[in-house]
């Protein structure tokens, strides 16, 4: 397979520190799609038990994320890491016990997700500090000038196994095909800022959809979705997005995909995958 | 049945008239990456009345009359989610003092605004400005159908209810809507509390290519929205569907569009909406000096 050519050369590679978050709870129950008031765990912090690769319907969970959840210091540090960090991008704990540990960028909720070995996640306290060695921001696609790309770090993009298809398109495996419908909050907002929640609260939309097996960290296309500036509904277009959390229960919400890149039908094709995920696709240890 | 306004709270809410606001860079960026300045929420617009279209406008999401907000965090979460569609609403300081007028609707901006939609007379309109005091009669919170419990209502006034008349037969209730749109068109407001919020029609060229019909939206137009729900937050619900009113003007912004207040939302088949041209706030409250377009 031919590399893609890029202008990575001209990327500007940025050491954006934070720090692990801590949950917090506003003390009032939400809503799940089933009408009963739920207080569920999920959101920040250091969570050991959810990892990229499980199965975004297996936890008793508010958006699971999965890794480390890191947030910036004050409010415009964390815009910073949140827009600079892009997926793939590599992340180094600057002090606690685990002082040295190398992670992965593996998704963006409001916080920045990360995966660690399991031996580092053990260590890993709130508070504790990182750096986010982040780039990806600007990529474009030499040859597809169309195909816009947001949020992904060239260490994902080299292995997503992209490549042109015979009639011109770029064509990009996934293991999925969301439709629109299912886009819930996260439109509206910037590709670059969190995720979009797909609403999965239905089983039986799941299983008739074939997304019973959905797991974080899987590549999944969406369609009809324009994601260049600010996600929404455009017939015509398609966005790609990694899985970065687990089930939400509340409607509206869900499972959150992060934009990696959204271009005009006429431009990119999806190609059904049976194994798309980053555990594999950039090697991410247990 | 309470829908007569039986048994129902009248609670006196104090909101003040906003002044528009923006962000440190004024540029908002639309859907095919061209800047430009938002006009158009915030303060009193004085050629912008419910019953004209939702499109064609030089402004993103036109508010139409005056929006009121209180400057208490925790007020005006009451304020916007005990104020109803066709509340009373009287000015009590600055020189509008005395007038008196409705609400139109209530306008959500995800991380920023939240604010009730109120409609005065022009020589009213004329004289409001910004920090002016308005008090809404709210009366509607509480408000049940007996005759169809799957049928949750929300912002919906006894005014409105009694103007409006929808019908409730063998377990539905049926409602005079100007459209009928499908739910795949929602943008920003999904998961947001359904008391609250507003929900976004997204618009975009593409959009509009497979729904043109979409453009006939008028400011007060009541609408339905299929496979979509909002009994409690609002989501993707294959079978529901929804009842709301325009509130606001389109958007070139992704994801943004024209706005919606949540009036009504039932499970399975239990609101059946009526195509009727007339369902408009204009003609179902009898607004004088408003001429839907």
């Amino acid at each position: 397979m031919s590399e893609l050519t890029t202008n990575l050369a001209q990327l500007v590679q940025v050491g954006v520190g934070g720090r692990v978050s801590h949950p917090g709870q506003s003390g009032s129950y939400s809503i799940s799609y089933d009408d009963r008031p739920t207080m569920l765990p999920g959101m920040a912090g250091v969570t050991s038990n959810i990892r990229v690769g499980d199965s975004v319907f297996a936890f008793a969970c508010d958006h699971g994320e999965p890794g480390v959840s890191a947030e910036g210091l004050v409010e415009r540090e964390h815009l910073a890491i949140q827009v600079l960090a892009c997926v793939g991008n590599r992340v180094t704990m600057t002090s606690g016990e685990a002082k040295g540990a190398v992670g992965t960028v593996v998704g963006k909720h409001a916080y920045v997700l990360i995966d660690f070995p399991g031996v580092d996640l053990m260590r890993i306290t709130p508070g504790d500090g990182l750096v986010v060695r982040a780039w990806g921001q600007g990529l474009l696609l030499t040859e597809f000038p169309q195909v816009a790309v947001r949020n992904c770090g060239p260490e994902l993009l080299s292995r997503l196994g992209c490549e042109p298809a015979p009639d011109g398109r770029l064509r990009v495996p996934v293991v999925a095909t969301l439709p629109a419908e299912l886009m819930g909050a996260g439109l509206g907002m910037s590709a670059e800022w969190a995720n979009c929640d797909v609403m999965l609260h239905a089983s039986e939309t799941v299983s008739n959809l074939g997304l019973s097996g959905l797991r974080i960290g899987d590549v999944v296309g969406m369609a009809d979705q324009d994601h260049r500036f600010a996600r929404g509904y455009a017939p015509g277009w398609t966005a790609v997005g990694v899985l970065a959390h687990a089930m939400g229960p509340t409607p509206g919400h869900g499972v959150g995909v992060v934009t990696i890149l959204t271009a005009p039908n006429e431009c990119l094709e999806l190609n059904r995958a049976p194994e798309r995920n980053l555990r594999d696709l950039l090697e991410i240890p247990l | 049945m309470n829908s007569e306004g039986r048994e129902l709270v009248q609670t006196l809410l104090l909101g003040e008239v906003t002044s528009p606001e923006l962000e440190t860079s004024v540029y908002e960026v639309d859907s095919e990456g061209r800047a430009f300045v938002p006009i158009g929420c915030g303060g009193v617009r004085y050629n912008v009345k419910v019953g004209m279209s939702a499109f064609g406008w030089a402004a993103d999401q036109v508010q139409p009359g005056a929006s009121i907000a209180n400057p208490v965090a925790a007020a005006n979460r009451a304020l916007s989610t005990y104020s109803c569609v066709g509340n009373r609403v009287r000015v009590r300081s600055g020189n509008a003092a005395g007038a008196v007028g409705l609400v139109t609707g209530k306008h959500e901006r995800f991380g920023g605004f939240q604010q009730v939609l109120i409609d005065l007379p022009q020589q009213a309109l004329e004289l409001l400005a910004p920090r002016d005091r308005v008090v809404v009669e709210a009366v509607g919170r509480g408000l049940v159908v007996d005759a169809v419990p799957t049928v949750s209502l929300h912002s919906l006034s006894p005014r409105l209810w009694q103007s409006w008349s929808p019908r409730a037969s063998e377990g539905k209730l049926f409602v005079r809507v100007a459209q009928s749109i499908p739910g795949r068109t929602v943008g920003i407001g999904s998961g947001r509390i359904s008391a609250t919020t507003s929900i976004s029609i997204q618009t975009p060229k593409q959009a509009l290519d497979r729904e043109p019909q979409l453009l006939r939206l008028r400011l007060g137009d009541m609408v339905a929205i299929s496979d979509w729900d909002a009994a409690y937050n609002t989501g993707y619900r294959k079978g529901s569907s929804l009842i709301g009113v325009v509130v606001h003007g389109s958007s070139r912004i992704a994801g943004h569009g024209v706005g919606l207040t949540i009036l009504m939302s039932g499970r399975g088949d239990s609101l059946v909406p009526e195509l009727d041209p007339d369902a408009n706030l204009v003609s179902i409250l009898g607004i004088q000096d408003h001429i839907v377009g």
